[in-house]
């Protein structure tokens, strides 16, 4: 089963992924009254960057951005993706040390490109890893403490007997405080001070053609795939649906139909994000910090010392 | 997707794939950067063929050029084109660009851009409509699948010629050459 | 108000030619060597801010006639309104042959760009001006390319004419 996992959940988190990112394009353009492109186009524009003659500005150059999408393999492999999980041991700790390893491998290209774009781009990148660090850190805090586990495998499990964390009373200010920043972890507006195309040429990325932006593009298409699948197997309750799955419990089938749910799910919190980044405009960096630090932060912190308080 | 092309797309992905996805530097040189808003967005979507702009030439492999190129103009223009990465396609918009237009007698304005970069299409009028634009890159698809949209090849083999022409004009260039012998 | 101005104008300098075209605008034709005090005496009347620097070539004439154009905007009226605005054209004419003229940024900093764009355009050397390096253009021009004697047909043949397509110059290597 985990040797299975090892090789399908990967495949999953890209192939998911790729179809978020395609959705996101054609979900924003109906949106602005568009017909919008294909939802394959994501995909289409990755064989045309592998087909293009790639640039490369030294070692450290390929070295990050391929630090970067292995890292995110890595990271999914701690990931339930429905009840499909590789490694169970590790849990939220090791998820949120890997979850840093993503944007450093960028930095890392980014900074060897030596493009005052990047530079910009990259320490708005770390600037606003720290702003949502802290509230994620608080929300993590929070859930560990209520269910007395640092294994996702068995919050997802708990959360199957006792239903939905975000419909519980005690969890539902930290959800509310993932919501908030779960832009800021997606990239999407009114965050996108990362790879502001207008402002600063795309950022970290302003220096990637060809192959690394290929490999960029899978990387940013499995950050979106983690960033709402932590949101669904905490908060969501994973792969359960109020019992619908127990007549099929032990099976294949189970399995499968746990994933197909599991997605159904990330694809409605996705649509929470897109109509949040249709209406907004983008925030300064210096803005983004504030309202960081300030709402999500507090609610948190909250829902923290109300948990503390009743267990 | 068309269900004919499924046999060109397991022949040669890279270049079906450049046809349906042409990330575009638009180059504002001059007013025909007004007709592009109106068809990257609501009315005319050029989002729906694959036709996004983006912001660095290092992304992109369609290459617009709207407008009068005036010689200052001329060095960031070939500085651009000579960033993207291979396979690129130019596509000069206006009639400025291919004979000087309305500023075929100005004392700063080049007249004809092909003489500088390679151009593979060109788009008539002054200006043309947003629709012209559709129609140019259609006819750039059938160029791709005709192999004839070889701007980046010409670049390649006459990079001497192309050389000695901006030098003429330009004087002595700051930037090295982009093909030295070894790597031609 | 503008004709009040005209009155003290005419009283206070000798060689000046006052014309109120219409509401608002007004032109003085004066000779050169009043022209600084004129702008200074300007300055100090309230109309602090300078517009623009134009220049026309009377090629017959063997003259370059000057543009200053400064306005003065009503400070004491909250509701401004742009016909409330008012302009005065200061026109002066130098010789054309070794033209040079003195700098007016003593008076108003501003007019840095203008003269160079000017000495850049017409060749007209502004004295005491701090730096006369071109400000748009790139090339060399043996005649400035906005003085009426430049034949820019001509010049077009001999430069951008002249560069060869990449067949003709295949052919031509060959």
């Amino acid at each position: 089963m985990n040797i299975i996992a090892l090789f399908v959940s990967p495949l999953i988190a890209l192939i998911a992924g790729m179809f978020f990112l395609g959705l996101s394009r054609k979900i924003s353009a109906r949106i602005q009254w568009r017909y919008g492109p294909p939802i394959y186009q994501p995909v289409i524009d990755v064989i045309r960057s592998f087909s293009q003659k790639s640039i490369t500005h030294g070692k450290f150059f390929d070295f990050g951005i391929i630090l970067s999408l292995s890292s995110s393999f890595v990271l999914i492999l701690f990931l339930p993706i429905g009840k499909l999980c590789a490694l169970t041991s590790g849990g939220l700790i090791a998820f949120l040390y890997l979850m840093l390893m993503g944007p450093f491998g960028i930095a890392l290209s980014g900074a060897a490109a030596a493009n005052p774009n990047s530079s910009i781009g990259i320490s708005r990148k770390f600037l606003l890893a720290l702003a949502y660090e802290v509230p994620l850190l608080l929300v993590l805090l929070t859930v560990m403490t209520h269910y007395h586990t640092i294994s996702l495998v068995e919050i997802v499990n708990i959360q199957a007997n006792s239903g939905w964390a975000f419909g519980s009373w005690a969890l539902i200010l930290p959800g509310i405080a993932y919501l908030l920043i779960l832009p800021a972890i997606l990239g999407m507006r009114p965050f996108e001070v990362v790879g502001a195309a207008q402002e600063i040429s795309s950022g970290p990325i302003a220096e990637f053609g060809g192959k690394h932006l290929a490999f960029y593009t899978l990387q940013h298409a499995l950050h979106v795939f983690v960033g709402i699948a932590l949101f669904v197997d905490i908060f969501l309750g994973g792969w359960t649906f109020f019992g619908l799955l127990n007549p099929l419990a032990g099976t294949v089938w189970a399995v499968i139909f746990g994933i197909i749910i599991f997605l159904l799910k990330m694809t409605l919190v996705l649509f929470i994000g897109l109509f949040v980044n249709a209406v907004y405009p983008r925030f300064r960096i210096e803005q983004a910090m504030q309202y960081l630090w300030k709402w999500p932060t507090l609610i948190s912190f909250v829902g923290l010392i109300i948990v503390v308080l009743t267990k | 997707m068309d269900r004919n092309q499924i046999g060109k797309w397991l022949k040669n992905p890279g270049k079906m794939a450049n046809k349906y996805s042409f990330h575009v530097v638009y180059f504002c040189t001059g007013c025909g950067i007004i007709e592009v808003p109106p068809s990257i967005t609501t009315r005319w979507d050029a989002e729906r063929f694959g036709i996004i702009p983006v912001a660095t030439p290092r992304q992109a492999n369609l290459f617009l050029i709207t407008g009068y190129v005036s010689t200052k103009t001329l060095a960031a223009i070939i500085r651009t084109y000579e960033q993207m990465p291979e396979p690129k396609y130019t596509v000069a918009f206006g009639s400025c660009p291919i004979n000087g237009g309305m500023y075929y007698d100005s004392y700063n304005t080049i007249t004809s851009l092909d003489k500088y970069i390679p151009v593979d299409g060109y788009i008539a009028g002054c200006m043309p409509r947003p629709e012209a634009i559709f129609i140019g890159v259609t006819h750039l698809w059938k160029l791709i699948d005709m192999d004839k949209a070889d701007g980046y090849k010409r670049y390649r083999e006459d990079y001497v010629h192309y050389r000695a022409n901006q030098e003429q004009i330009l004087g002595e260039l700051d930037w090295p050459p982009l093909f030295s012998k070894e790597n031609l | 108000m503008i004709n009040e101005l005209k009155q003290k104008l005419l009283a206070n300098f000798n060689d000046v030619q006052v014309n109120i075209p219409e509401d608002n605008r007004m032109t003085v034709n004066t000779k050169k060597e009043s022209l600084l005090s004129l702008v200074s005496y300007l300055k100090n009347m309230g109309y602090n801010h300078f517009a623009m620097l134009s220049c026309v070539d009377w090629i017959d004439d063997k003259e370059f006639e000057l543009i200053y154009i400064i306005s003065a905007y009503p400070q004491d009226d909250e509701h401004y309104q742009d016909k409330e605005k008012k302009n005065i054209l200061l026109k002066t004419r130098i010789s054309r042959v070794k033209a040079k003229f003195i700098t007016i940024i003593s008076i108003f900093e501003n007019a840095e760009p203008y003269e160079r764009e000017i000495h850049e355009m017409f060749g007209i050397h502004f004295e005491g001006h701090p730096r006369l390096t071109p400000l748009m253009l790139e090339r060399d021009y043996k005649i400035p390319p906005f003085r009426k004697d430049f034949d820019t047909n001509k010049y077009v043949e001999n430069t951008f004419g002249k560069v060869p397509s990449i067949k003709e110059r295949k052919e031509g290597k060959k």
